[in-house]
């Protein structure tokens, strides 16, 4: 494990005992209701994990990369789909903090700790590409008019504030923020996915919705930047809500491969389990190691960008992986929707497409080892 | 209402070892954390403190790393803490303890309440608290499961197994608080950064005026010769007939033969 601080111990052995005793019993009902349900949800906002990123003035507790990625290790051990709600969360206050105007920060930012903001770039016409996205804002004296839908968005109808990417010109792109209260503002519907299914993906639509000028994020036509620094954050987290996912499914794993005995063995002594086990464990430490790499890097201020898309690559594939493996060791017990394996290699599958296809990341890791060297 | 509240670091639980020479437990590069009893007797303390004023004082005696629990005592909400520590308490065993934390008590000055958990979940005595009451010549309310306070004073009830019963204590007094007294609950990130950013006051042996002779290991007369886990026994099962008077007659028999009846 990536050493920490005092206080960064001290935190993460509060989430490790928060996501035992609160989210781990929830795992299978979290999964089955599709919510992690509102007593949960006030429980990780009173114990002040929505400000845990949040610098003190805005009345967080200013943690750095490195706790934060802890946080979401520790809180995805438990359930995945509570661990990405926070991640959607925490990748927007980023993007807010390096871009936000102080007065907007001012404004908006204390109530960080109490409501859910979220960033959103796909549209139906697609995602990581954005020359196919058809929001728009237009500059009317001191305000901007936003029009568009937006949809698969993290936490999209739990959120209350969003960070919308949208087209200021046919080739320009830039990010505003916007309120669930303003006029013309409205919620679509919520996705009905396979993986993750605790964390709200929802749909929204602007019509004509009027916001002060300070609500440009950077500059205009820094859309572009401001989206990609947004997915190196989301991915550094998604690295780690892998690497918590491998943790769960290796704990399951080694578990009853112990207690259960065939032709009177224990499933460890048996060469097929024991090269599995190992796979997975090998799986937890490289996805490990990756994140923290990536968190660490972020946390000194130097480029993150590659080794948080190679945790999110490695980590995702890896998920889905030894989630089989276990499934495969638990036999019949594995197949069977009364067992968690299934849902963890679900909630595992989403980590290769959410915040960018794997296969657009290695585009992006080819592109900046292409850069480095020629 | 002036309280301070000792703590204890204890290793993770799932880490604990034991030296096969001198029988002590290593400490030596674990990660520590509060003593799992000690976080209900801050917030004893802490609930107190709300309903009547005053301070909180957490503290400790061990190495610098024991700095630790004390921050964490300060995330949970208490005024100011204090470190005992100094070669001179090493190797202290519970009576060196307690005598070195009742010299701390006493330099605080006009304490009104003493606060421990039951016992620490490393050495699991439960003797520190009590011998620092006894030191101070103070009352004791052990394995605490409720505290009030009323106009006539504090009142607790002890639970020791099934019974249960209540005292009124005089203060100043000494309280140990087990699980059933409180739930602390999680601390909050922001109460983590802060207990960090107070400062710690260290005390050692010259500032607490204390005897050198009743001090770590000259003031230890424990000796702990062997610690040994307890040994399981299996006694093979023997299955009675079946048919009630026949299992009774056999039963009987049974008996007979071992002298019981």
């Amino acid at each position: 494990m990536v050493e920490l601080t005092a206080a960064q111990l001290m935190l993460h052995q509060m989430v490790q005992e928060f996501s035992a005793n609160e989210v781990r019993p929830h795992d299978m009902a979290i999964d089955r209701e599709r919510s992690f349900g509102s007593d949960l949800y006030r429980k990780l906002v009173d114990t002040g994990f929505l400000g845990l990123m949040l610098p003190e003035q805005y009345g967080g507790a200013g943690f750095d990369a490195v706790a934060t990625a802890q946080t979401i290790y520790d809180l995805a051990v438990g359930n995945a789909s509570v661990a990405v709600t926070l991640e959607g969360h925490y990748k927007t206050l980023d993007q807010l903090l390096k871009y936000g105007q102080p007065s907007l920060l001012d404004r908006y930012l204390p109530s960080a700790t109490q409501r859910i903001f979220a960033f959103s770039m796909t549209e139906p016409s697609g995602g990581s590409d954005h020359s196919t996205l058809g929001s728009t804002a237009v500059r009317q004296g001191d305000h901007w008019v936003l029009n568009g839908n937006k949809i698969m968005i993290t936490n999209g109808g739990l959120a209350e504030v969003y960070c919308v990417l949208v087209k200021t010109a046919p080739t320009e792109f830039s990010v505003f923020l916007v309120d669930q209260d303003m006029p013309g503002f409205k919620f679509g519907k919520q996705e009905n996915f396979l993986g993750l299914t605790g964390t709200p993906i929802g749909e929204i639509f602007m019509e004509n919705v009027v916001v002060p000028a300070d609500h440009l994020l950077g500059k205009v036509g820094q859309g572009h930047e401001i989206g990609d620094n947004a997915h190196a954050d989301a991915r550094v987290l998604m690295g780690a809500v892998a690497a918590g996912i491998i943790e769960h499914e290796l704990e399951l794993a080694v578990d009853y491969a112990h207690q259960r005995k065939s032709g009177g063995q224990r499933l460890t002594d048996l060469q097929a389990i024991q090269r599995k086990i190992a796979d997975i464990a090998l799986a937890k430490e490289t996805t490990a190691l990756l994140y923290e790499e990536a968190a660490r890097h972020k946390a000194k201020g130097q480029p993150y960008a590659e080794i948080a898309a190679m945790a999110k690559t490695h980590g995702s594939r890896q998920a889905v992986r030894a989630g089989d493996d276990t499934l495969q060791i638990y036999a019949g017990y594995g197949y069977s929707l009364d067992y968690p394996i299934e849902h963890l290699i679900r909630d595992a599958r989403a980590l290769e497409i959410a915040e960018g296809t794997v296969e657009k990341m290695r585009a992006e890791i080819t592109q900046l080892e292409v850069a480095q060297r020629i | 209402m002036k309280i301070v509240v000792c703590l204890k670091q204890v290793p993770e639980t799932n880490q604990v070892k034991l030296d096969p020479v001198t029988h002590n437990l290593i400490r030596q590069g674990l990660a520590g954390r509060i003593n799992p009893f000690d976080r209900h007797a801050v917030q004893a303390a802490l609930d107190l403190k709300a309903q009547v004023g005053g301070e909180v004082i957490v503290l400790s005696m061990g190495p610098n790393d024991n700095e630790y629990c004390l921050r964490e005592g300060l995330a949970m909400g208490a005024d100011r803490a204090i470190l005992l520590s100094a070669r001179a308490f090493a190797g202290s065993d519970t009576l060196a303890t307690g005598y070195t934390l009742s010299q701390a008590i006493r330099k605080i000055g006009a304490v009104d309440l003493a606060f421990f958990g039951r016992q620490a979940v490393d050495a699991d005595t439960g003797q520190v608290g009590p011998i620092v009451a006894e030191f101070l010549g103070w009352p004791q309310l052990t394995l605490a499961s409720q505290l009030t306070w009323t106009d006539q004073g504090l009142q607790g009830v002890r639970r020791l197994g099934a019974l249960a019963q209540t005292l009124a204590v005089p203060l100043p007094a000494v309280v140990t608080a087990t699980r059933e007294l409180n739930d602390p609950g999680y601390l909050q990130p922001r109460q983590i950064k802060a207990g960090f950013q107070q400062p710690i006051l260290t005390w050692n042996e010259v500032d607490l005026e204390a005897d050198p002779a009743r001090l770590g290991v000259a003031g230890s007369p424990t000796v702990v010769r062997k610690i040994l886990a307890p040994q399981t026994k299996t006694v093979p099962t023997q299955y009675l007939n079946p048919d009630p008077q026949a299992a009774v007659a056999e039963l009987l028999t049974a008996l007979q033969a071992k002298n019981l009846l």
